[in-house]
C-alpha cells in the first residue's frame, strides 16, 4: 500500500527517461501551436482582430526581432479567426511558383467541402441552378460556360481569356459532369496534371501555372463567405535581395572595382524577383477581402515596402505597423507555468498540477529570472535556454539543487 | 420536413383560393382521366379571370390512335369557368426547394439513364396498362414523375430494386392525410411496392421536352 508517494522525486525520475518539457523553439507555419499568447500580448491579438475585422481589404506590418513570436502569433490569430479562412506562407521557403503555393495553402486552410460549396456558389451564379418549369435542372454546361464568360471576361484582358476559359471548364466540369467530376476536383485542389488528363477536362494548364492559380485564388476568396487572412512571414527577406549582402560588405578593400570584371554586387536576378514579389502582392492586395499580414525584423524595411508598393494605379491601404514587445519578467514565468502544464497534461500527471500550483518545480523564480536576463526577453532565446537547461537535469548525474545552482553562477 | 396552409393556392376539395399572382415552384393536379400534373414557376389566380399559367409543363396520359402514351407538353393554361377541370394547386415552400437542389448534382449517381423522349414506366390500368419496370431493374433513372395513392411523388432519380420495386430519391411529395387536407414534404428516398396496387403511374420526363 502507497502510504506517500515524493512526486517531484518521481518527476525528476521521469525526466531522467530523456523527456524534455521544452522542445520546439522555432515556430513554422506547418505545426499548429497548441499555447496561445501571453496575457501581456493579448491586447496586441485584440487589436490586429479589430483592424482585419474593421477593414476587407489592407496590408498590415508586424515587426518583431528574429524570435520574438511573429509565426506563433499566426497560430493565436487563426485560433482567435476561426470565422476567417487564415492561411500562411514564409518567404523563406516560397519564392517559386508564388500564386500555386499561395493557392495550395488557401486549399489546405479552407478544406475541400467548403472548397466545393464555394465553387457550387459559382456554378449557381452562372445559372446552373436555374430550375426550368419551376423544379428541373436541365444542365446545358455549354450554356452556363457562356453565361459564365459574359459575367468574367470584362475583368480579364485579351491575353487571359485562355485562362478565364480554363477556369470556367474546370468549375463547370466539376459541378455539373458527373462523369469528370473526380478529375475535375484534382484540378481545383491544384494536383499535377499532365496533357492528357488536362485535355479530357478542356483546360490548357493546371494550377502550377501563374495566371490561372492567381484567377482561381481571387475567384474562390472573393466568393468565400469567410473573409480571407493570408500571413507573409519573413517578409524583409525580399527587401534584402536587393542589398548588398553583409559579406559583400565586410570585404577587404580593394586597389580595383571588382564590380568592371564581376558586376555589381547585387544580383540582378534577386533585383528581378523582389521586384517581381512586390507587384505580385499588388496583385494579392486586389482581391477584394483579402487581408495581407507581413512580418518582418525592423521599422527601416517597413519604409522600402512603402516605397515599393506606392503606385499611381493603386492605393494600397498600409496600416499602421504593430511591434511586438520582448518579453518581460511575467510573461516568461507564465509561458514555463503553461509549457509545464501542457507537459503534465501529456503525459498523465495532471493530478501533480495541484502539487506544484504554488511553486515552479523543478526551477525556481531566481533561476527564471535569470534566464529573463540571459535571454534579453527574447522568447526563442529564452525557450533555447529552458530546453538545455533540462537537458541538463535529464543527462547529469548532478543533484537538481547543484545544477540550478551552476547556472545561477554561470555568466 | 413539411409545410401546409400558406402555401395552397387552390383546392378544390376544401374550396381554397387564394387570389393573387404567385412565384416559384407550383404542382397543379389536374382532374382529368389520367390526373394529368403541371409543373410551372408562375400561376394566376382570380376570381374574375380564372386561374392562368403561363409556359407549364403539363405531364401525363394520352391515346394515340389505340395505344396509350405517355407525354409531357409545354403550354399555356387557362380555366375560367371550368375550375372543376383542376382538384389543387401547391406552391412548394422555398426552404424545401433549396434540400431538394442539394439532393442533385450529386457524385454518388454518376450512371443515371437520362432518357431523351418522356416515356411511361409504369401504368395501373386494367385494360392499356404499362409496366416496364422488370426492363430497368437495377437502373437509375433521372427525372421521375409518380402519381401514388392520390399523392404526387417529383424526385430526381428513381431506382428500380432487385424485385422491380420503385425507389425514389430527393423526393417532393404533396398528398392528402386522412382529413384530406393537403401537405407538402421532402423526404430523401421513398419504396413504394408496386405489388400493393398503389402505384397509378410512373412516369419518366424526357430530357428533350425540359429543353422546350
Amino acid at each position: 500500500m502507497l502510504l506517500h508517494e515524493n512526486k517531484k522525486a518521481r518527476l525528476l525520475t521521469f525526466l531522467k527517461l530523456g523527456i524534455n518539457p521544452f522542445k520546439n523553439f522555432v515556430s513554422t507555419g506547418e505545426i499548429k501551436e497548441e499555447l496561445g499568447l501571453v496575457i501581456s500580448r493579448k491586447n496586441i491579438l485584440d487589436e490586429i482582430v479589430k483592424i482585419i475585422e474593421n477593414d476587407k481589404n489592407l496590408v498590415l506590418p508586424i515587426i518583431g526581432d528574429v524570435g520574438i513570436g511573429k509565426t506563433h502569433l499566426f497560430w493565436a490569430l487563426k485560433n482567435n479567426l476561426y470565422y476567417h479562412n487564415a492561411f500562411y506562407i514564409s518567404l523563406e521557403t516560397v519564392i517559386k511558383k508564388f500564386f500555386y503555393n499561395i493557392y495550395s495553402e488557401f486549399i489546405e486552410a479552407i478544406g475541400v467541402e467548403p472548397l466545393r460549396n464555394i465553387v457550387n456558389q459559382i456554378c449557381s451564379q452562372w445559372g446552373a441552378l436555374e430550375r426550368k418549369f419551376g423544379f428541373f435542372h436541365v444542365v446545358d454546361i455549354n450554356k452556363i460556360r457562356k453565361n459564365a464568360f459574359n459575367k468574367l471576361s470584362d475583368q480579364y484582358s485579351e491575353d487571359e481569356k485562355r485562362t478565364l476559359l480554363d477556369i470556367i471548364n474546370g468549375i463547370t466540369t466539376h459541378q455539373l459532369d458527373p462523369y469528370k467530376k473526380v478529375e475535375a476536383e484534382g484540378w481545383l485542389l491544384g494536383e499535377l496534371m499532365n496533357v492528357k488528363e488536362l485535355s479530357s477536362l478542356n483546360i490548357v494548364h493546371d494550377l502550377r501555372n501563374s495566371k490561372t492559380a492567381y484567377s482561381m485564388l481571387k475567384l474562390l476568396i472573393e466568393n468565400s463567405k469567410l473573409g480571407s487572412i493570408l500571413f507573409i512571414d519573413d517578409f524583409e527577406k525580399m527587401i534584402n535581395m536587393n542589398k548588398p549582402s553583409i559579406e559583400f560588405e565586410e570585404e577587404p578593400e580593394e586597389v580595383f572595382d571588382r564590380s568592371w570584371l564581376y558586376g555589381k554586387k547585387v544580383s540582378p536576378d534577386k533585383v528581378i524577383k523582389s521586384k517581381k514579389i512586390f507587384e505580385k502582392l499588388k496583385k494579392l492586395y486586389q482581391i477584394n477581402g483579402l487581408r495581407i499580414i507581413i512580418t518582418m525584423n525592423s521599422l527601416d524595411s517597413l519604409e522600402d515596402i512603402k516605397r515599393n508598393l506606392r503606385d499611381t494605379a493603386l492605393e494600397v491601404n498600409i496600416k499602421e505597423p504593430i511591434i511586438l514587445p520582448k518579453f518581460n519578467k511575467s510573461d516568461i514565468l507564465e509561458l514555463y507555468k503553461k509549457n509545464m502544464k501542457a507537459f503534465l497534461e501529456n503525459i498523465n500527471f495532471s493530478d501533480y498540477l495541484k502539487e506544484f500550483s504554488d511553486d515552479l518545480f523543478p526551477l525556481n523564480e531566481e533561476i527564471l529570472q535569470k534566464i529573463h536576463q540571459d535571454s534579453k526577453g527574447n522568447p526563442r532565446e529564452c525557450l533555447k535556454l529552458l530546453i538545455n537547461l533540462f537537458n541538463v537535469m535529464v543527462y547529469s548525474d548532478d543533484n537538481l539543487n547543484d545544477i540550478l545552482e551552476h547556472y545561477l553562477n554561470s555568466n | 420536413m413539411n409545410a401546409v396552409i400558406d402555401n395552397i393556392l387552390f383546392d378544390s376539395m376544401k374550396e381554397i383560393k387564394l387570389e393573387g399572382e404567385f412565384k416559384g415552384s407550383i404542382i397543379t393536379k389536374c382532374n382529368d382521366d389520367y390526373n394529368s400534373i403541371i409543373f410551372s414557376d408562375n400561376i394566376i389566380i382570380s376570381n374574375s379571370e380564372g386561374i392562368s399559367i403561363k409556359e407549364g409543363l403539363k405531364v401525363g396520359f394520352e391515346f394515340i390512335g389505340n395505344n396509350i402514351s405517355a407525354f409531357s407538353r409545354k403550354k399555356d393554361f387557362n380555366w375560367v369557368d371550368n375550375l372543376n377541370e383542376i382538384e389543387y394547386s401547391v406552391l412548394i415552400p422555398n426552404n424545401i426547394m433549396e434540400v431538394y437542389d442539394e439532393g442533385q448534382f450529386g457524385d454518388a449517381f454518376p450512371y443515371t439513364l437520362n432518357l431523351l423522349h418522356t416515356a411511361g414506366l409504369f401504368l395501373s390500368d386494367y385494360e392499356h396498362g404499362i409496366n416496364h419496370l422488370d426492363f430497368f431493374k437495377g437502373e437509375i433513372l433521372k427525372n421521375p414523375v409518380s402519381l401514388i395513392m392520390n399523392g404526387i411523388i417529383v424526385a430526381d432519380r428513381v431506382v428500380i430494386d432487385h424485385r422491380g420495386d420503385p425507389v425514389f430519391y430527393d423526393c417532393l411529395i404533396v398528398g392528402r392525410d386522412q382529413k384530406d387536407d393537403l401537405s407538402i414534404s421532402y423526404e430523401p428516398l421513398t419504396n413504394v411496392k408496386k405489388s400493393l396496387g398503389n402505384v397509378e403511374y410512373i412516369i419518366i420526363l424526357g430530357i428533350e421536352e425540359l429543353k422546350q
